[in-house]
């Protein structure tokens, strides 16, 4: 039933968009940086240049797929909600829903293995960005070490010491990008066309994405609950030292979503009257 | 009247004691002019340390390369190297007036179970960059062991250093240079910071950190008066 759904994902034109998108957007960027680099770091470091020289290879491939993971924040989660989102509403609007309950498989059985489709999707299109990001940008521009530049430091890691934090990021990525299926799924349940769904998803993590990076005091109380100030939990293994607390804790915050997301789609699915 | 000759005759001696200290003062300062402007270049492994409020960097080792009077450059096998802004200024020959300049002897301090001589010294002009140079300088070994350096531009600088295997040389093994730092922020909303320490662990790290910046410089060995070409200190920076 599993290998059917990732038939029916990976049989629609919309689901390569986003492997396109991705694609051109790692290497717009990365052929913007082999352009005008120099530039684009001297600009972002100007805080610390006044005080310090810096020199060696900053523009190395490690920064640049950190640039290129950092613009893609907020266009990934809208990638995996166009195809999570369409699971179930695109069934119902193409009106096969109804046939396909008529099998002999209980309705949360049908969401959980449309989630699970959905998940393989998103990890795909994680597993894609690491190979264009990470592989294409070491390619191009080398490796060293790397800076990150966060609001009130400045974190030099020693290009060794990189590595694994990728790939701790990467999964951590896929845990916030599940949490994001999730709500789409839970979103596509309720729809009878996908727009809806995907407009939706998006809709509510750009929202609530302005609540989670403002820093502004009235926020504070309530943006420690979103999922959307958590899914940013991956830029915590560039620190140092490395928040383990806050990263667990995050991770703690997007499974418990991710189970109300589903859990919720669930409840709502077995009771939903199919009407298409 | 016999009073007045002898208040002119105490005044005079005191005069001629104070020329003399000055005297001693300026030849241990020229003293350790000659020795500083011995060494022209100098290439040395070192273990850098950076303790700056904002800065979070792992010790770096690498390769610092000197070459008199203002070339300096860390090289780091690949990454990244960070030197404060006018990095020649961890030179302490650059620390000192090197024209014509006025030595003021500021007597003696004890500084870790050693005492010290102080001299003060004063550039004749107003050209450099130093105002005011102050140095600790151990007479018997003609060492300095701490500058304090006023400058125009760069606030105050002050350097601690540690001699070892090239005492002789003038060339510490260990350099604790102190500077003033700048406040660093860069607005959230555009870094997209995760916040994972609580805003209270936050201000107790800042809390803790020390007001001024400090470099130290472990230097492993020295390859002295080589003759570095000038094309070492050539380097894009990035």
């Amino acid at each position: 039933m599993l290998r059917l759904e990732l038939y029916k994902i990976f049989k629609k034109p919309r689901t390569y968009i986003s492997f396109g998108i991705v694609t051109a957007f790692a290497l717009v960027i990365q052929l913007a940086l082999v352009a005008d680099g120099k530039n684009f770091i001297a600009f972002a470091m100007q805080g610390v240049s006044a005080q310090f020289d810096i020199g060696g290879n900053v523009l190395n491939g490690y920064l640049v797929t950190y640039i290129i993971l950092q613009s893609l924040l907020l266009q990934i989660p809208l990638l995996i909600a166009l195809v999570a989102g369409d699971v179930l509403a695109g069934e119902a609007n193409m009106g096969t829903l109804r046939l396909l309950l008529t099998k002999p498989v209980s309705r949360s059985k049908i969401v959980l293995v449309k989630f699970t489709a959905a998940v393989c999707y998103a990890l795909l299109l994680l597993l894609w960005l690491a190979v264009i990001a990470l592989g294409l940008s070491i390619l191009f521009f080398g490796t060293g070490d790397l800076v990150n530049m966060k609001s009130d430091a400045f974190v030099v890691l020693l290009k060794d010491d990189i590595m694994w934090r990728y790939i701790a990021a990467f999964m951590f990525a896929a845990l916030a990008m599940t949490t994001v299926a999730a709500l789409a799924l839970l979103l596509s349940a309720f729809a009878d066309n996908s727009i809806g769904p995907i407009m939706g998803t998006m809709g509510i993590i750009v929202v609530l994405m302005i609540f989670s990076t403002l820093d502004l005091p009235i926020f504070d109380v309530v943006k420690q609950y979103l999922f959307t100030t958590h899914m940013v939990g991956w830029k915590g293994f560039f620190d140092d030292p490395v928040p383990y607390d806050a990263i667990r804790f995050s991770a703690i915050v997007l499974v418990v979503y991710t189970i109300l997301f589903v859990g919720a789609t669930v409840f709502y699915f077995r009771k939903k009257d199919i009407k298409s | 009247m016999k009073k007045c000759i002898w208040i002119l005759a105490v005044q005079l001696l005191c005069g001629i004691q104070a020329f003399a200290q000055q005297t001693d003062a300026e030849k241990l300062f020229i003293k350790l002019r000659q020795k500083i402007d011995a060494i022209k270049d100098y290439e040395a492994n070192v273990k850098m340390k950076i303790d700056i409020a904002y800065m979070r960097v792992p010790p770096l080792n690498g390769k610092l390369y000197f070459k008199a009077p203002d070339k300096m450059k860390l090289e780091r096998n690949g990454g990244i190297s960070i030197l404060p802004k006018r990095s020649t200024n961890m030179a302490l020959g650059n620390l000192m007036p090197n024209q014509s300049a006025t030595v003021i002897d500021a007597g003696t301090e004890t500084i870790n179970g050693k005492q010290l001589r102080v001299i003060k010294v004063v550039p004749n002009t107003e050209q450099g960059d130093i105002v005011l140079t102050k140095i600790w300088i151990d007479e018997q070994r003609v060492l300095a062991m701490r500058t304090e350096t006023t400058t125009r531009e760069n606030g105050t600088i002050k350097m601690d250093l540690e001699f070892g295997k090239y005492e002789k040389q003038g060339l510490p093994d260990k350099v604790i240079f102190y500077i003033d730092t700048k406040e660093f922020k860069i607005p959230k909303g555009v870094t997209m910071d995760y916040d994972g320490a609580t805003k209270a662990d936050v201000e107790k790290a800042a809390s803790k950190k020390p007001k001024k910046g400090r470099i130290q410089i472990e230097y492993m060995d020295y390859t002295i008066n080589k003759g570095l070409p000038d094309a070492i200190f050539a380097e894009n920076k990035k």
